[in-house]
């Protein structure tokens, strides 16, 4: 070979091995170098973390019926890289949105990867618009499982179940507190899409299942929170009061059967309702109780030994001076045993006992019953009260206090106290959850009765129960909470109004009723409490205005739990609060 | 001196162990391709059968808690009471015999003790 074409092959295969080097270099740039950035904008385009949501867990009454549950909705997506058509899109999806086209045109036009054209969408709509956009050839729309909380009995049980945000977390009631095991944790899977944005199944990654939230037991009867509620809302409509609360639970168990307040407001639209409306007053007010606070000094006396059945305390006729003030009755009585004092709710009387026992004593059993301090219900927001140690009493506590004044509790520690005497004496604790169960309805926890302490011993109980069965008999406060064919036991509260501006509001009261049925063996407490009802003052009285309340509710309870009645019926009475005329008259 | 185009010198016999060897080589790794795409294939289609199938199951799933929503709403207690209040149920009080008893009921009047609906059976 000459030595030209040597020159000549050699040159040319130096230049192909040139390139073949430039090739591999670049090959080599692109695969070590660079493998890291390229990996990571091919991860972005085509792989990502699908988020397999968890089902939150269903709220139920004590039957099984449903109180809060989940409605699928999806929500719509759109990757405007992925629509090749936009008009169309457009045109179609305002059409079944009920969105404009212009507005969805706007939107997918900003070549944005994710762009929300409407959430909480039903499953029907989702549906046709998939098959239409399907049938149209359309892509570059995806469709996201979502769900919103419902709560069928809309406005019913609303404090108690809460509702949830817009990131559907607890933010009130069972919803807040029990929302770690209602929500249960999402689990997630990568996938890897083509280029229409359909999942490679090829190509499927690592995967972890959701975790389903559990479903909630409560120990709510949904037939008696619609008793109570019914009577509660006819309570609030007619008397035009600030609030009215109402709680049903059952002393035995400490189980709450029934809690309902009003103002309320509906957990399916809570951007609607002011705050008030969504105060749980039965746990979070304070009231003055009045006059049922009178069984904690009736009991601590007995039980210390301070006063006996047959002790007889003078009632000074009816206006006692102690500490440079005149303490009143709302009748002058003379000499009364504490079973009278208790029927007749002598305010004199009460003090009288307090004074006997001691400060000390009498503090030491006002906190035995569970005041100022929290029971630790399953709800959020529960407030202690207000109950100051002998150390920071003024000279006229000891007087005030007996009588419901000078403390203030929940209408919440106002019924377990009187649980504590309709169940022989022991506080318990209260609670609204009954179980916690798994999807399939196999229970995990089960809550059981848990005694907090023995107050004062069963015979106590047993005479204070005697004595306020005397309250609802004629000559007691409570006649109109009488219930045909049972003994009721019962305590009414009279207090004035706290005012904002210091000391009481003239002419506003808050008046309630706690009792239980039958007297003999107590299927339930009930406390009806209503705030300043725009009656007469010389109507406004617990056992005119709660105990009445307490008679309906009682009555249709007992029909409930199939009690047999032990007693003969009674005559009717005349009830001051029965017509509308009596009211407004009574309110001009 | 010989032509250098002598046909002796210049053949180029084939060898044909050589070359069957070479062709079931080839035949080999072709078929192995074909059966890999092949397999390909055949694992998308399935992929693609699986996530139809999921997205069915998906949907009836949803379908099923619409469902089971809606019959919740409806037979709720607000529901029912609503239903009532405004004529569209109707609540027919049943009559003492159409009540199957265990115990024989106790006229409410014989002795006088008012009996609550649920409650005849009361003991005497």
């Amino acid at each position: 070979m000459k030595r030209p074409e040597c020159i000549r092959i050699a040159f040319a295969c130096g230049i192909v091995a040139v390139i073949f080097t430039i090739f591999s270099a670049r090959l080599v740039h692109l695969h070590i170098t660079k493998n890291k950035e390229y990996k990571q904008l091919a991860a972005e385009k085509h792989l990502m973390r699908q988020i397999i949501h968890a089902k939150r867990g269903m709220i139920l009454d004590r039957n099984g019926e449903i109180l809060a549950s989940n409605l699928p909705v999806r929500t719509v997506v759109a990757d405007a890289s992925l629509i090749k058509n936009p008009a169309a899109v457009a045109a179609l999806a305002s059409q079944f949105l009920g969105l404009k086209e212009a507005d969805v045109l706007k939107k997918i036009s900003s070549q944005k990867k994710y762009i929300v054209l409407k959430k909480e969408v039903p499953e029907e709509i989702y549906v046709d618009l998939d098959a239409a956009m399907q049938k149209a050839k359309l892509r570059g729309v995806t469709f996201e499982q979502d769900a919103i909380r419902t709560y069928p009995n809309g406005e019913s049980l609303g404090h108690v179940l809460g509702f949830l945000d817009h990131e559907g977390k607890g933010i009130q009631g069972i919803e807040l507190t029990m929302n770690s095991l209602l929500a249960g944790k999402n689990g997630y899977r990568y996938i890897e899409r083509d280029r229409t944005g359909k999942e490679i199944m090829l190509y499927r990654g690592a995967e972890e299942e959701p975790v389903h939230g559990k479903n909630i037991r409560l120990s709510i009867d949904m037939s008696l929170q619609s008793i109570l509620e019914e009577e509660i809302d006819k309570t609030f409509k007619e008397l035009k009061p600030e609030t009215v609360t109402g709680i049903i639970l059952d002393p035995k168990t400490g189980e709450v059967l029934a809690m309902a307040n009003r103002p309320c407001f509906n957990p399916n639209e809570p951007g609607k309702a002011e705050p008030e409306q969504m105060k749980n007053r039965a746990i979070i007010d304070m009231v003055e109780p009045g006059s049922t606070f009178k069984i904690v000094v009736a009991a601590g006396a007995l039980n210390e030994g301070t006063v006996n059945e047959k002790t007889s305390i003078f009632c000074e006729n009816g206006r006692f001076l102690y500490g440079g003030k005149i303490l009143k009755d709302h009748h002058g009585y003379g000499d009364m045993n504490v079973h009278e004092i208790l029927v007749k709710s002598s305010n004199i009387g009460s003090a009288k006992m307090a004074m006997l026992m001691g400060g000390d004593k009498y503090y030491e059993y006002v906190r035995k019953f569970g005041f100022g301090d929290r029971h630790g219900i399953e709800l959020p927001g529960e407030i202690c009260g207000l109950v100051h140690p002998p150390a920071r009493w003024d000279k006229l506590t000891i007087t005030r206090m007996p009588m419901g004044q000078s403390v203030a509790v929940t209408p919440l520690q106002i019924t377990m106290g009187m649980s504590v005497i309709a169940n022989g004496g022991h506080l318990m604790a209260p609670h609204i959850i009954k179980s916690v169960e798994d999807l399939d309805g196999t229970k995990i926890l089960e809550k059981a009765p848990k005694v907090v302490r023995e107050v004062v011993p069963e015979k106590t109980a047993r005479f204070i129960a005697d004595a306020l069965v005397g309250v609802t008999q004629p000559g007691g406060t409570a006649t109109y909470a009488r219930v045909n064919g049972f003994e009721v036991a019962g305590k009414t509260g009279t207090a004035q109004k706290v005012s904002a501006k210091g000391g009481y509001a003239a002419g506003k009261y808050v008046v309630s009723f706690v009792g239980f049925m039958p007297a003999e063996d107590p299927r339930f407490v009930c406390l009806i409490m209503v705030d300043d009802a725009k009656i007469a003052s010389n109507l406004n009285y617990g056992g005119l205005v709660a105990a009445p309340v307490f008679s309906r509710v009682a009555e249709k309870a007992a029909r409930h739990f199939d009690l047999t009645p032990t007693l003969p019926p009674i005559p009717l009475q005349d009830m001051p609060m029965a017509k509308a005329e009596t009211l407004n008259e009574a309110t001009h | 001196m010989n032509s250098p185009l002598t046909p002796q010198t210049r053949s180029n016999p084939i060898q044909l162990a050589k070359a069957i060897k070479f062709i079931a080589f080839a035949v080999t790794v072709g078929a192995l391709g074909l059966s890999y795409v092949y397999l390909k294939n055949q694992q998308f289609a399935l992929g693609e059968e699986i996530r139809l199938t999921e997205k069915r199951i998906k949907q009836i799933r949803a379908e099923n808690e619409v469902l089971l929503a809606k019959t919740t709403e409806l037979s709720s207690r607000r529901a029912l009471q609503q239903g009532m209040m405004n004529g569209s149920l109707h609540v027919v009080q049943i009559s003492g015999d159409k009540i199957a008893r265990l115990t024989p009921a106790s006229p409410a009047m014989e002795d006088g003790v008012l009996r609550t609906a649920s409650n005849e059976r009361a003991a005497r």
